[in-house]
């Protein structure tokens, strides 16, 4: 029960949720208005930090994967080696639609929603009976399979090596999605995205993912189907991944290889663990972080941004767990003693088997929280 | 009679036999194996397909018997074991070329044994306690480390990887009672249901050759040292065995080595098959895990089955490039289906 002891904290802490979930209230609204103001000025703020606008939209996209992708690991604790099969299928089919259907993008969304959440049913049913480390390395294969089996099998569909070419411009209501178009698009459909997060975790739902992950034994136990949570939590990051996919063709109309690779399920995990997992902010800062330092640090420390990203999330992983939401935390956790006014708040000073307790206790809380919502 | 002259004359039948030592006898096979089945069109070929199972299944094996007995033992997922590959191999080829390739052999695997101690101490031991996602995070990131630092230094690209003279060329496999013709260089290995001679190369041999050696001397170490039993015994009940005053801690930190040790070994041997380059490690890595999974997670024998089981599966869909492309993950399927835990898995064992 001593895991992931400085997530919850630091969920506890960035959302000071309630025992009981509740529905969407006033406070709320407030905070998804906050965001929605952020990501929409981006394009502005971006600029006086060395970005441009495309980066914009870049972090964005990627910020959408990666909330998606937080969902399974920071709610549920099931680390998912696999989420670019979903990313990737789904770019190759809003790249099909848009090239054989029609450049208009709805349909093109529609569909990539559809197969994204086929291709995560498939791969869901056979990789969610495991849990843990299994499911990790069974996600993993299963990606690398597709990855396979596109450049191989559905060569002709998918272009081979070459990806997919020759894409046409992608067209909205008659609008010609290009430059800041592309922005808002993808900023409204995060927005939306963050939204439906944020319900979630406050969620009976959301609760009962977090117990998952917590204690999944006591929940079989109390006559909880948790592999229907499961499920249905890996579909809803599934669709997050395939609606990022679809973005990334609308903002880019060339469907690489890539995309399917597990290099590109590997950026998705750095993101969330850098940023933070079981947050809903984090994930997003931590695409933002990694492009920042993919677009714009790179021309200052050249070719080995790569290495020096590595060394931040080795680091990251050892020393701050929470990624750097956590950061401001777990100074606080440290230097609080010295505020008098705090001492006698600092957690620190209990011992391990008192937080241990306590962690399994909350979770018991969010069980029985769970029982009278129903 | 062969039989006889094959037998060390003060070798004592043991558990294995001296049967296992000497080479079956050659003309009796011949005789009661009948002829139809040496005078088969497609024998030659099936051979072939069989050596390179056996071949692929060697590399394999070496990787994910390094990762299972990591895993079995400390119960730590070493997403980085494919790095520790990628680096023997470059280190054997920067060896090979300064001082010779006999060097290499011996310096890299102790290299990569000290490393995998440094690695372990310095890194590893502090993740026992936290959760599984954190052993694989911490792994897979500094196989991403290890990628980029080779990337840096080395260039993207493929490095050649110069075999040594005795290790290159062709061996010529001959049916019984065929004549080579002497011009044809290469070794000479007499096998039985071959119909004229085929060649393969040497240094494919030499890599099941290897891994046998290494397989045997892994499962000595483990079932007839002490040390090996220590280490059964800590892979069921750690608890009991500090109690009893065992230091269970430097016994791991020894194995997690040795899994180290076997990489290396399968970088010095498996690199100038696999090629050398930075992104390979990783590549290697997915069908390791499915080779572990398959076997079922912490058997090592379960590891071996699966590793030949993937290879000859590889090896025969040679002809079908699509098939051949998705084989070894239908594989993993089909056998997750029918039995989750692998082949070899214990119930209850990390389920």
């Amino acid at each position: 029960m001593t895991d992931d002891m400085s997530v919850l904290q630091a969920a506890r802490s960035s959302a000071s949720p309630t025992l009981r979930p509740r529905g969407l209230g006033g406070r709320d609204y407030v905070v998804i208005s906050a965001f929605a103001l952020v990501i929409l000025t981006m394009p502005m703020w971006i600029l006086t930090i060395g970005g441009y606008e495309a980066l914009a939209t870049k972090i964005v996209i990627w910020g959408l994967f990666a909330l998606g992708f937080d969902i399974m690991l920071g709610f549920t604790g099931y680390l998912s080696f696999g989420h670019a099969a979903f990313f990737g299928t789904a770019a190759y089919a809003t790249g099909l639609s848009l090239k054989h259907l029609t450049p208009n993008l709805l349909p093109a969304l529609g569909i990539s929603i559809v197969t994204a959440v086929l291709i995560g049913g498939l791969i869901g049913v056979l990789s969610l009976r495991r849990s843990g480390i299994y499911f990790s390395i069974l996600s993993l294969a299963f990606a690398e399979m597709l990855h396979a089996a596109a450049l191989s099998i559905f060569q002709q569909y998918t272009g081979g090596d070459n990806g997919l070419t020759g894409l046409p411009l992608p067209m909205l209501f008659g609008l010609q999605m290009q430059g800041i178009a592309v922005f808002y698009v993808a900023a409204v459909l995060l927005i939306i995205g963050f939204a439906v997060a944020w319900k979630i975790k406050r969620a009976p739902f959301g609760l009962m993912l977090r117990a998952i992950k917590e204690n999944p034994l006591r929940l079989e136990y109390a006559g909880i189907n948790i592999w229907a949570y499961k499920m249905a939590a890996f579909m809803i990051s599934t669709v997050y991944a395939g609606i990022a996919g679809f973005l990334m063709v609308v903002y880019q109309p060339y469907v690489a290889t890539q995309y399917v690779h597990w290099s590109t399920s590997g950026e998705v995990v750095i993101m969330s663990v850098i940023g933070g997992v079981g947050t809903l902010v984090g994930p997003i800062l931590g695409a933002g972080f990694m492009l920042y330092f993919e677009n714009v640090v790179q021309a200052i420390i050249g070719e080995q941004w790569r290495l020096v990203l590595g060394f931040v999330f080795v680091c990251v992983v050892i020393f701050l767990p929470g990624g750097f939401v956590a950061l401001g935390h777990t100074i606080w956790h440290r230097l609080g003693h010295l505020v008098r006014s705090r001492r006698r708040n600092v957690s620190d000073m209990e011992t391990d088997s008192e937080t241990s307790g306590r962690s399994s206790a909350r979770a018991g809380a969010y069980t029985s929280g769970e029982h009278d919502a129903c | 009679m062969i039989l006889p002259l094959l037998v060390p004359v003060n070798s004592v039948p043991t558990k294995w036999g001296y049967k296992a030592q000497s080479h079956p006898p050659l003309a009796p096979w011949r005789e009661c194996w009948g002829s139809p089945w040496t005078e088969g069109v497609f024998v030659n070929a099936y051979i072939l397909q069989f050596l390179t199972g056996l071949q692929l299944g060697a590399i394999y094996a070496l990787i994910a018997l390094g990762l299972t007995l990591i895993f079995g033992t400390l119960g730590v997922v070493n997403f980085a074991h494919g790095a520790l590959y990628i680096l023997a191999a470059y280190a054997a080829v920067l060896v090979a070329t300064k001082i010779g390739f006999l060097w290499a052999v011996v310096l890299v695997p102790s290299a990569l044994f000290c490393f995998g101690i440094v690695l372990e101490r310095g890194l590893i031991r502090f993740f026992y306690s936290r959760p599984h996602t954190d052993q694989i995070l911490v792994t897979f990131g500094l196989a991403m480390v290890n990628e980029e630092m080779l990337k840096w230094i080395f260039g993207a690209s493929n490095i050649p990887f110069s075999l040594p003279r005795w290790g290159a060329g062709n061996t010529i496999l001959y049916g019984l009672g065929v004549v080579v013709p002497a011009p044809i260089p290469g070794l000479r290995i007499p096998l039985p249901l071959v119909q004229g001679f085929i060649f393969y190369p040497t240094w494919r041999l030499l890599l099941i050759l290897v891994a046998f050696c290494t397989v045997l001397g892994l499962f000595i170490l483990l079932q007839f040292t002490r040390f090996g039993l220590v280490v059964r015994a800590g892979r069921r009940e750690p608890e009991m065995l500090r109690f009893l005053g065992v230091n269970i801690t430097q016994c791991f930190t020894v194995v997690f080595g040795l899994g180290c040790m076997i990489a290396g070994i399968a970088g010095v041997f498996g690199g100038p098959i696999t090629q050398v380059s930075p992104g390979v490690g990783m590549a290697l890595l997915v069908p390791s895990f499915l080779v572990v999974v398959i076997g079922g997670m912490g058997s090592l024998a379960g590891a071996l089955v699966a590793a030949v089981m993937l290879g000859m599966a590889l090896a025969f869909t040679a002809e079908l490039a699509a098939l051949q492309q998705i084989i070894i993950y239908l594989v993993a399927v089909v056998v997750l289906l029918v039995r989750p835990r692998g082949l070899f898995g214990q119930k209850g064992v990390f389920e």
